[in-house]
């Protein structure tokens, strides 16, 4: 598969255990509901290219295992996330009270300027609904988060809540308020974009011919 | 003549001579009535009785007859000797006789004139009458006769009309049959259309018989080439209703057509044309798939005219979106003209039989048979065709790997269909295949690569948290192996899901042929998507597989009391990697140490291994791929965490360790500038290589406190040996599936990769147990201490002290370093080994060291170590404690007589020529000469271990 892309986006997809998040990653990526979900162990992966703005985007996408004890595990990837997606399922208030400390764990661990979407998973059971959207909204205004309620199950706002983070993090760049070549920004850019910093950079030396090294 | 004699005789007397012919004269009057009335007058009245006499007197002769000669018989009558008078007398008589009747002749007359007159009369009338009746009669004749005339002509006319109508009654049936000849036709194509093809043949060819007979008739010539036309068009009919066969193959329209070309008697013909049809409903059926699945997505784009164009051309322009429904469409066609090929055999096979009739019937039947059957490769040769054009015609590298496998389980399921068909080994298909998978595979495996890279780069090698007994088949990649596993009794029976027996079962029905199963309904192409049904039920089942993966945490005092179980019983729970410590909680120590990568890894190699299963012909390369992964990974661990350990400290790592590295550098890895000189220019060395990994910033190996990383260490290390361990594990599952003549390769790779995983424990233990431990300061201090002391000491040297204190501070970090990460004994004895030997060689280079030595010096050396090991004893659990012998041989040498010595020397090459030239010339109860002596041998060496 012929990937070209503009940047590389390293995300994380955070939340307490069963909220849904590898089936909202399964959903983004695959399209499709994932029926036989386990509970993911360590760290899953998967990518997908997106168009935000125009600009071809990787999406390079972290899936955490929401289990306490894996939380060792998972940390150790939150480190250089430039975005993340803090999951909670809309029927369990549990899994809503958790958010502070997932929250404190994504500030203090991945880079200062992180892009999180706060995600209200399971929108599709609205029978079961524990926690209203007005409630969960200021939770989010009051920590600054981008907010919206999906369904992993019907793939509502699933693709949206990835493309909404990733075009923030590019608005960031284009204003300057994230520089990507920083270290542990999560961002790299991509084949074609990495060929022109790299022409850039190599453009005193062209001067010269070809070394004969 | 006698008359004429009497005459003669009578004529001789002369006198009668000339009366007779008179007499005869009158005779005849009298004959005449007319004559009677001229004598009348003679006659003189007489009484009537003498008359009467007279008459009565008469002879009876002359009323006899008519014809009567009187004169005759008077003559006759007269005597020979004739008398006058007699004469005369008798003519007298006579006389009177006449007169007598003549009277009474006359009185007759007299009596009946008025009868006679009244009679004339009538007579006369009559006579008139008759006449007027001759005239009636002409008259009538003339009328008749031209009555008769035109009657005649009239009945003729009447005749021959009739038999003209008759005729034309003949012509008119024959016109009618013509007619009903020439609406036939209508007849001929309405039982066309009711697939009447027999009755229509038989039909027509009544027909044809029937316009042979009207062959006079004009009209009949332009009929029956009307005929043969029909005739002809009904063969087309048939022919079209043949090649209907070939998609859909129905008995009832197959024997009628059949029927038909047996009355045609053209069997033969047939059978040939249906080869045909086969052939062409073959290529236009695929070609029609194809079309539309084009047009759909071209629709938007769609100047192209894609109708004319070749079907390999066409092929080129199916998207990868379609790909996939347009070869199962493909693929279900091509099964269905195959089932009406095949029911069309089974057809023949059947009703041949029954009808066995006639030699050249059975000749027949002898042809369609081996007709069909040589058909049977010819029909699956250009089925193959179609279906590899088109598989071949996409890159599939960029499928998604399930939809890939997918596509493999249909075009395998295409060539399992062809060889039940005909036997086929399906050449093409499986280059098809082989071809496709490589292509997949390299672009997967690529990908693979990356990923893995990827993940180790972010990978910051804290263990993941699995159970006790995990091993890969809880892994849902490797639940396929199940089976396999089962078969070796490599479960335990308690982790036996229903699953398992559930496969067993599947597979037997499996079995079943496809032309069986198919025959009458259904498409194999349809299974796959019972098969998804059925694999999300298996999924729902697996909910146990995901705790078995992960207990949570509530299983685990469960899950002890279990292993507590097991431990009384003895009975071997699980295997290898459950090892029984007893200084420790039993959990604690069983855990795995795996990493998120390491999950990766095995899930990737079950993925991997499914490939292999599901496509043989590539195995081999998608195992030598699989083991690139193991290589990546192995090659990956060593260099973030032994980096430089190649270099530092060469005899601790192991030479063979050390050129598998280099193989999987020069096989495996782009020249990236990060180490090591290119070895060769590769112009696209992108490809099937993949760029080192760089470790994530996150892990820190520098820092003391953490001692230098070695929780990170640990869990890098251990998880490369749990992979080999998976590896080992895997091993006789991946010798059944590669050929023989590959076994090398994966034997090799088992010797020298492998098993080669746990040499990579030394180097990376070595850096930190030689970071950790300031020997360097041990020997600085060692050298303030003086060897030449007089007296024997009581009181080994604080540098023992020291030494021991830093390892039993060692210990307690060890304790907190497993408190994160659960150290394996092994790597803990490991550890300490590394540790002591170290040691040990600085208390040998110590020792060496010292410019003079005394007895006493040599006392106290044996005081410093045997404190040294004392204390150790209480600080680690190592048992023995290594290279002992390499302190205490060294020490204790400098007591060996001269002559000892210099075998001693030879013997010990581990001691290094500056240690071994301290000992010489420490040694003060050697001789000049044999010092000198000894310092030469010990030279000598050293330049032959240089060299």
């Amino acid at each position: 598969m012929s990937e070209s892309y503009e940047f590389l986006f390293k995300f994380l997809v955070i939340g307490s255990a069963g909220a849904g998040k590898s089936c909202i990653l399964h959903q983004f990526i695959e399209n499709k509901f994932k029926q036989d979900s386990n509970h993911t162990i360590g760290v899953e992966f998967g990518s997908k290219v997106v168009n935000v703005g125009g600009k071809a985007v990787k999406l390079q996408i972290w899936d955490t295992a929401g289990q306490e004890r894996f939380r060792s595990v998972t940390r150790s990837y939150y480190r250089g996330a430039a975005g993340a997606l803090l999951v909670y399922d809309i029927t369990s208030r549990e899994t809503y009270n958790a958010l502070t400390n997932w929250l404190t764990d994504a500030r203090t661990l991945a880079s200062p300027n992180i892009v999180i979407v706060l995600v209200g998973n399971k929108k599709d059971l609205e029978a079961e609904r524990e926690v209203t959207f007005m409630e969960a909204s200021r939770f989010a205004q009051e920590n600054e988060l981008m907010f919206l309620e999906t369904s992993a199950l019907t793939g509502e706002n699933v693709e949206e809540t990835f493309l909404k983070c990733a075009r923030s993090i590019l608005t960031k760049i284009e204003s300057g308020e994230l520089d990507p070549e920083r270290m542990g920004s999560g961002i790299q850019y991509g084949d074609a974009l990495r060929r022109m910093h790299r022409q850039e950079k190599l453009q005193p030396r062209t001067s010269r011919p070809d070394c004969a090294c | 003549m006698a008359l004429k004699l009497k005459l003669k005789s009578f004529i001789g007397s002369k006198q009668e001579s000339v009366q007779t012919p008179i007499e005869e004269t009158v005779t005849d009057i009298l004959t005449i009535g007319a004559a009677v009335t001229k004598n009348k007058v003679e006659i003189k009245p007489v009484n009537p009785h003498e008359e009467q006499e007279i008459i009565d007197g008469i002879e009876e002769n002359y009323y006899d007859n008519e014809s009567f000669d009187t004169s005759l018989h008077e003559l006759q009558k007269l005597p020979e000797q004739l008398d006058a008078d007699q004469i005369t007398e008798d003519c007298l008589r006579l006389r009177n006789q006449l007169q007598a009747v003549s009277k009474r002749v006359s009185e007759l007359i007299l009596q009946n004139h008025l009868a006679y007159a009244t009679e004339l009369q009538q007579v006369m009338d009559l006579q008139r009458t008759l006449q007027a009746a001759g005239l009636v009669c002409q008259t009538g004749r003339k009328h008749l006769s031209h009555a008769r005339k035109s009657f005649t002509v009239a009945s003729l006319g009447l005749l021959s009309n009739y038999r003209k109508r008759q005729q034309l009654i003949g012509l008119l049936k024959s016109l009618r049959t013509i007619k009903t000849l020439q609406r036939t036709d209508l007849r001929l194509r309405e039982m066309m259309e009711e697939e009447d093809y027999c009755g229509a043949i038989h039909l027509c060819q009544e027909c044809q018989k029937a316009a042979s007979t009207f062959k006079h008739y004009k009209c009949i010539s332009e009929l029956s080439s009307k005929l043969q036309d029909t005739l002809e068009m009904i063969e087309e009919q048939l022919d079209v209703a043949l090649s209907k066969t070939c998609s859909h193959f129905d008995h009832q329209h197959y024997s009628k057509v059949q029927q038909a070309y047996r009355q045609l008697g053209k069997t033969q013909m047939a059978i040939d044309q249906l080869l045909m049809h086969f052939t062409s409903a073959i290529h236009n059926t695929a070609f029609t798939i194809i079309l539309g699945y084009v047009e759909l997505t071209s629709a938007s784009s769609g100047a192209a005219n894609f109708q004319k164009r070749q079907y390999d051309d066409l092929c080129k322009h199916i998207t990868t979106e379609t790909f996939t429904p347009c070869l199962v469409d493909l693929c279900k066609a091509m099964w269905e003209i195959m089932k009406s090929y095949f029911k069309t055999i089974s057809w023949h096979a059947l009703n041949d039989q029954d009808s066995c009739d006639g030699d050249s019937e059975i000749f027949h039947q002898r042809y369609v048979g081996t007709k069909l059957d040589h058909g049977r490769s010819r029909i699956w040769e250009d089925v193959q065709q179609r279906v590899k054009k088109f598989v071949l015609a996409t890159d599939l590298s960029g499928f998604k790997f399930d939809e890939f496998i997918y596509i493999l389980d249909i075009i395998n399921r295409m060539i399992e269909v062809g060889e039940e068909f005909c036997a086929s080994k399906s050449e093409g298909l499986q280059d098809t295949l082989k071809l496709q998978s490589l292509n997949y595979f390299k672009t997967h495996h690529q990908i693979r690569l990356d990923e893995l890279r990827m993940f180790l780069e972010n990978e910051a090698w804290e263990m993941c948290p699995v159970r006790s007994n995990f091993n890969i088949l809880h892994l849902v990649e490797f639940r396929f192996m199940r089976k396999w596993a089962n078969s070796r009794h490599m479960i335990p029976e308690n982790e036996l899901t229903t699953e398992d027996k559930c496969e067993s079962l599947t597979t037997d029905q499996e079995s079943k042929s496809y032309f069986s199963c198919y025959l009458e309904e259904g498409n194999p192409f349809d299974k796959q998507f019972e098969e998804e049904e059925k694999e999300d039920v298996f999924s729902a089942l697996l909910e146990t597989d995901g705790e078995l993966l992960s207990d949570s945490d509530s299983d685990v005092a469960e899950d002890l009391k279990k292993d507590y179980i097991d431990e009384i019983t003895g009975e071997a729970h699980s295997y290898k990697h459950k090892r029984r410590s007893s200084s420790r909680t039993i959990l604690h120590k069983q855990t795995p140490l795996i990493t998120n990568t390491t999950l990766n890894v095995l899930r990737v190699m079950g993925k991997y291994l499914q490939m292999i299963s599901i496509l043989k012909p590539i195995a081999f390369d998608v195992l030598s791929s699989l083991t690139q992964l193991f290589d990546y990974y192995l090659y990956t661990v060593f260099s973030f965490f032994a980096p430089d350990a190649s270099s530092h400290n060469e005899q601790a790592v192991n030479p063979r360790l050390l050129n598998t590295l280099q193989r999987i550098r020069d096989n495996l890895l782009t020249n990236s500038s990060v180490m090591y000189v290119p070895n060769k220019k590769d112009p696209d060395a992108s490809t099937d290589k993949v760029a080192t990994a760089k470790m994530s910033s996150v892990v820190q190996l520098s820092d003391p406190k953490s001692l230098f990383g070695l929780a990170e260490r640990v869990v890098a290390t251990e998880s490369l040996l749990f992979l080999a361990k998976q590896l080992d594990y895997l091993q006789p599952y991946l010798e059944e599936l590669i050929p023989i003549t590959k076994k090398t390769f994966l034997s090799q790779f088992y010797s020298q990769t492998v098993k080669m995983a746990v040499e990579v424990r030394v180097p990376v233990y070595g850096v930190v147990s030689g970071l950790s431990v300031s020997y360097e300061s041990v020997l600085q201090q060692m050298s303030t201490v003086r060897w030449d002391v007089k007296e024997i000491m009581s009181q080994h040297n604080t540098y023992i002290d020291q030494l021991l204190k830093c390892f039993s501070d060692l210990r307690k970090k060890l304790e907190e370093v497993d408190k994160r990460v659960p150290l394996p004994k092994v790597v803990i004895n490991l550890f300490w080994e590394q540790c002591v030997k170290n040691a040990n060689r600085t208390f040998v280079e110590g020792f060496a060291n010292a410019k003079k030595c005394s007895n006493g010096g040599r006392a106290l050396m044996q005081l410093d170590f045997q404190q040294f090991l004392t204390k150790l004893d209480q600080i680690i659990e190592l048992r023995p404690i290594p290279d002992k012998e390499f302190v205490e041989a060294y020490i204790k040498a400098y007591y060996l007589p001269e002559s000892q010595l210099e075998t001693w020397i030879n013997d010990h090459k581990e001691y290094s020529s500056k240690q071994l030239l301290a000992l010489v010339n420490s040694v003060d109860h050697l001789s000049r000469k044999s010092r000198q002596k000894l310092t030469n041998i010990i030279e000598e060496t050293d330049k032959g271990r240089r060299l």
